[in-house]
């Protein structure tokens, strides 16, 4: 697989010219087997003062006889839960603290209409049964299976985690290759950091080609200089939050003062 | 809608809604001497910011607000200064403590169950007294015009000799009382911890403790109290950004837009309300907290896990 990923890319850097062209002009069958090709708008999203999540669009193409599913996939970390329990028989509390270990943080799929059994599957690596397999939970005594599933009700909710199914659709098949395009979405609890974008093109119920593209997420402008100044300087940024704070706090003090008398 | 986004807490909010929810709760502050952290904490996490930076930047947007209001109510000279500075005292050191105090007691894991249940005791304790309290007060109001500010209880006597032997004693003149020093600075400590642990302001206990244990008018409560929660939350700010890296400066100005403005329009209403209106108010606010969160305590949550607080 490894080998085919890398002749994949060199395949796709060559044919890049190529599928720009074919945009505009129909497909000339080249080899006798068509490459998957991934193509994303931008493969940098700027997080500046006003962001709120963004949309990122997506294109591609792939033999007319296939189909392809897309998985968006963000920084592997542990993350610490409390698993909530029954306290003095009554009380629901944060009781049990959880490890899952090397979960992304953002896990979303994109499959075509239909047959969405088809791609959802752990053979496949596609889904939240194939994602599980790679997550380890600590204490190993508790439920993985269940803590995992909750969990992924959790970041459903916050919108980093989704199966979207019916979000990709395929062009008018010419020559034996088909086009798609996916319209993904960028929510604003997806933090800075390196995600993957991955296209799996599947026939017979198997992976017959795979192209992977990063996509980085980083902050900028004000978010930037902020989070900086909080994490490098902390002492600084509290004397200035307070600073600005009181600086408020009396100027309007200062405004109503004198406004205020004829209220 | 304008949308900005919170780089601490990692998340985008609309900008005129955490404008709105800096307002109504400035209002608050205004009117009652309050923080409003107990209300404002859980409505941030609603909007998805996390549990750990919204506590924290809301001490952050307190400090505007009560600077704001202190200034109102000094006017109407409501601000017992040396009773402030005394609570203050006992208020900065317990806040220090209380920080360090978190730390301790989530290494311990067990924590938030003592937390829990306390809080859900103490803002049933205190708002149902205030509220039984404040209902009599206005009863008697009602029936024969008797204008008797002290509100009266049974405990008064053997209260004022305990008080009364302790040293440092000392005659705060805008509260009318000559108590020792040393209760103020006592019950500051232990509202300082309080208001570190629990992520809020701690007004709605200190306000009480005012109002019962040190005998003051209600409104120079309000403006004694915002005078040192203005001092308090310095403190916690400064101590959860060198040791937490949780206030987000983003939300916390967004926030103080709205609250200092607020707190100027709560304090033109608090001039216009009686203590004991002023005090059932409180009381039903601080009741209706408590009910929410016995709710969120008994009822079976929908998602059986919750992302563990800061690290």
């Amino acid at each position: 697989m490894g080998m085919k990923e890398i002749t994949m890319n060199k395949i796709l850097k060559c044919l890049l010219t190529a599928a720009l062209v074919s945009l505009v002009l129909p497909w000339s069958s080249m080899a006798a087997e068509e490459p998957l090709l991934l193509e994303l708008a931008s493969t940098n999203i700027k997080i500046s003062t006003f962001y709120n999540g963004t949309t990122l669009e997506v294109t591609g193409s792939l033999p007319a006889d296939a189909e392809v599913v897309l998985q968006v996939s963000g920084p592997r970390h542990d993350v610490h839960l409390k698993e909530k329990g029954k306290v003095a028989g009554f009380l629901w509390m944060n009781k049990t603290d959880v490890a899952l270990e090397n979960t992304p943080a953002v896990y979303m799929v994109y499959t075509p209409e239909g047959a969405k059994e088809k791609f959802l599957n752990p053979e496949l690596g596609v889904g939240y049964k194939a994602l599980v397999k790679d997550i380890a939970i600590s204490p190993e005594s508790e439920d993985k299976a269940f803590v995992f599933g909750e969990y992924v009700k959790l970041m459903e909710k916050s919108g980093v985690y989704a199966i979207n199914e019916g979000a990709i659709t395929y062009g008018e098949p010419n020559d034996g290759v088909k086009g798609f395009s996916v319209t993904l979405a960028i929510p604003s609890k997806m933090s800075a950091g390196d995600y993957t974008v991955d296209a799996i093109a599947v026939r017979d119920g198997a992976i017959f080609s795979r192209v992977v593209e990063k996509l980085t997420l980083e902050l900028s402008g004000l978010p930037k200089m902020i989070s900086s100044l909080a994490f490098g300087k902390p002492l600084m940024f509290g004397f200035m939050a307070v600073f600005i704070a009181l600086a408020t706090g009396l100027i309007i003090g200062v405004i109503f003062r004198g406004g205020g008398g004829a209220h | 809608m304008l949308h900005m986004y919170l780089p601490i807490a990692g998340n985008s909010v609309n900008v005129f809604l955490i404008l709105g929810l800096g307002g109504f709760v400035g209002l608050l502050s205004g009117i009652f001497g309050v923080g409003g952290g107990f209300l404002m904490t859980p409505l941030l996490m609603m909007f998805g910011i996390p549990p750990t930076v919204a506590a924290a930047s809301d001490s952050n947007q307190i400090v505007g607000a009560s600077t704001s209001g202190t200034l109102a109510h000094m006017r109407l000279g409501n601000v017992d200064v040396p009773m402030g500075v005394m609570l203050l005292i006992g208020g900065v050191g317990g806040g220090t403590v209380g920080v360090q105090i978190i730390k301790l007691l989530r290494a311990m894991g067990n924590a938030d169950f003592l937390i829990a249940v306390t809080y859900v005791i103490m803002l049933g304790g205190v708002g149902g007294y205030m509220f039984w309290e404040s209902l009599q007060g206005l009863k008697k109001d009602k029936n024969p015009p008797v204008q008797e500010e002290a509100p009266k209880t049974e405990q008064k006597p053997a209260k004022k000799s305990l008080m009364q032997s302790l040293p440092f004693q000392y005659k705060f003149e805008k509260s009318g009382c000559e108590i020792s020093m040393l209760l103020p600075l006592g019950f500051g400590v232990l509202v300082g911890i309080l208001a570190a642990i629990m992520g809020v302001g701690g007004g709605f206990i200190m306000v009480p403790v005012m109002v019962y244990l040190l005998r003051m008018p209600m409104h120079v409560v309000v403006g004694t109290s915002l005078f040192q929660i203005l001092f308090t939350c310095v403190n916690v700010t400064i101590m959860q950004s060198y040791s937490n890296h949780t206030v987000d400066f983003v939300l916390a100005v967004l926030l103080l837009l709205g609250s200092t403005i607020g707190a100027q329009v709560g304090t033109a209403v608090s001039k216009r309300l009686k203590a004991d209106q002023l005090k059932i108010m409180l009381a039903s606010l601080v009741l209706l907290v408590c009910v929410k969160m016995m709710a969120g305590l008994l009822m079976t949550p929908t998602i059986m896990v919750a992302l563990k607080g800061g690290h």
